[in-house]
């Protein structure tokens, strides 16, 4: 019989994101997808002050100033760490772009030091809006996958464009609130119900850049199809005709039965 | 038979008297105050009028003819302002009608809104020396912002070559910078190598209104930075034609040069 390798362990946590987020809901679903076992470790900041006053001044120095620009905040004000002090206290959204890796440094320094390994795979659900800086200018991103992999509830409505029909429309003067609710099915917003749903996929994706290093698929309907506009975000995540297309699956299975026979 | 006149029997040179006394003896008293605000836009002018509120003497430069900054206009120069929620609350304040243009945006007419906004600076006993152009700040030991050297703004249209007027200095307890995107006074300290500003990003409305009244504060020993003067400071988003974080961040810059004034 073969022998099963090394047991995969999958952590989420969140940071910053509302309380309506069911982190329940997406563990449960990871773990009937991949047999993994999913833990839920809740919010990602320790609450220790020393911690905070360090990560506060670590997130003041990953905010991008200028987007056509691959600069960071080297040197931040006391202003810009008090600001990040009270995010971390309050939980709050903060509407400033950080540069990606950056973040993605960050949360790694304060993950528990023994599980720095392909054991195990950290997925933080973050508010922070990020980006990464790619021909010429910061690109707004919905996740970047790693260790940890981070994704980004605002920038699943900020980083994927929204239909080009509403840019027009907005550039003509219609109203925001308006043209949000016009198009409320070809683009996701803040407060959206569907956005459980959609997370499900970018879980997915951080999961097969965990096993595979490969988080995409070029297939439409899969959920790990690399979305570049919200319609096919959607319907990646929503309205394909399959959740996975037919090779992805027989990934899920093969992890599936792979971790059942560790069990 | 004699006429009746209408107005009082006055000559030239009591007008001119008049007029050069009021001014002079009150410029006399404002030499040195306890807060000089640099900029009489609705964040000068709400900063303003709270300090005036408790008792403080406070000058606001105005390098105009005319208070208010961009507060008489919107976008597009139509002159109907916007506030969202909860910047309709000052409005309240103020006496200003509005009404909600969709849940959480209200709309008011810029004049009346400017004029009432004016109104309730001066009630509360704020002064005002308009045509005056901000031209440096008065440090001290340690680099204290402890003035400002003004100038009457008609200086700026002469030929450097073929003049030569100098400014004069006003003693204050703490400065507000209130100058717009333009941060004039933060902008000195940078010019001494003292600070480094940031510029400011793309437009977000969303986000910038809760980033700039977050980042209301004291920037530098003796100076606060509101207005829109903080995202050029901090390099935050530009904010579009909304005002309610102009009003807010100007209560907040209140609240910080009341701190320093009591410290």
């Amino acid at each position: 019989m073969k022998k099963a390798g090394m047991k995969k362990y999958s952590h989420l946590y969140y940071e910053g994101t509302d309380s309506t987020l069911n982190i329940c809901e997406l563990a449960s679903y990871m773990r009937g997808k991949t047999g993994m076992d999913v833990d839920m470790r809740g919010n990602v900041i320790p609450q220790d002050k020393d911690t905070q006053d360090f990560l506060a001044q670590e997130f003041a120095m990953a905010r991008v100033i200028n987007p056509q620009k691959e600069e960071l905040n080297t040197a931040p004000l006391s202003a810009e760490i008090g600001y990040e002090s009270r995010l971390l206290l309050h939980q709050k959204h903060s509407g400033l772009l950080y540069d990606g890796f950056c973040l993605q440094k960050i949360f790694r320094s304060i993950l528990p030091g023994g599980e720095h390994n392909l054991a195990h795979a950290h997925i933080i659900i973050t508010s922070r809006l990020f980006g990464t800086f790619e021909d010429n200018r910061y690109h707004a991103r919905v996740a970047v996958f790693g260790a940890p992999s981070i994704i980004s509830l605002t920038g699943l409505i900020e980083a994927p464009a929204k239909p080009r029909e509403f840019y027009l429309r907005k550039q003509f003067g219609q109203d925001i609130p308006g043209l949000l609710k016009e198009f409320k099915d070809r683009l996701l917003d803040y407060n959206d119900s569907r956005i459980i749903e959609v997370l499900k996929g970018y879980l997915m994706q951080s999961f097969f850049y965990h096993v595979s290093g490969n988080p995409f698929c070029d297939d439409p309907h899969c959920r790990l199809y690399n979305a570049h506009w919200q319609e096919e975000v959607i319907f990646a995540q929503i309205g394909g005709e399959y959740e996975f297309c037919q090779r992805h699956e027989q990934g899920n299975l093969h992890h599936r039965d792979t971790e059942a026979r560790r069990e | 038979m004699t006429q009746e006149r209408i107005f009082a029997k006055v000559g030239e040179k009591d007008v001119t008297r008049a007029i050069v006394s009021e001014f002079l003896t009150q410029f006399n008293e404002y030499v040195e105050s306890d807060c000089l605000i640099i900029g009489g836009g609705p964040s000068g002018l709400i900063a303003g009028r709270e300090l005036a509120m408790h008792g403080r003497r406070v000058l606001i430069v105005e390098r105009n003819n005319y208070l208010g900054g961009g507060f008489w206009i919107g976008g597009y120069l139509m002159n109907k302002v916007t506030f969202r929620h909860p910047a309709e609350e000052v409005l309240d304040e103020l006496g200003v009608p509005y009404k909600e243009s969709i849940p959480g945006l209200f709309v008011a007419d810029g004049p009346h809104a400017t004029s009432k906004l004016i109104a309730a600076a001066c009630d509360a006993g704020v002064k005002f020396a308009q045509m005056t152009v901000f031209d440096d700040l008065v440090l001290r030991e340690e680099n204290q912002v402890c003035g400002a050297v003004i100038n009457w703004t008609p200086i700026q249209a002469l030929p450097r070559e073929i003049t030569c007027v100098d400014p004069v200095a006003m003693e204050t307890r703490v400065v507000i910078d209130c100058t717009g995107h333009d941060a004039c006074c933060v902008k000195k300290l940078e010019e001494r190598g003292l600070f480094k500003t940031k510029g400011f990003g793309a437009m977000w409305v969303e986000a910038s209104e809760d980033l700039v009244v977050e980042h209301t504060g004291l920037v530098h020993a003796g100076l606060i930075v509101a207005g829109m003067a903080v995202a050029t400071t901090y390099g935050l988003p530009r904010m579009g034609p909304t005002f309610g974080a102009m009003l807010l961040s100007g209560k907040r810059a209140a609240e910080a040069a009341e701190k320093q004034l009591q410290g």
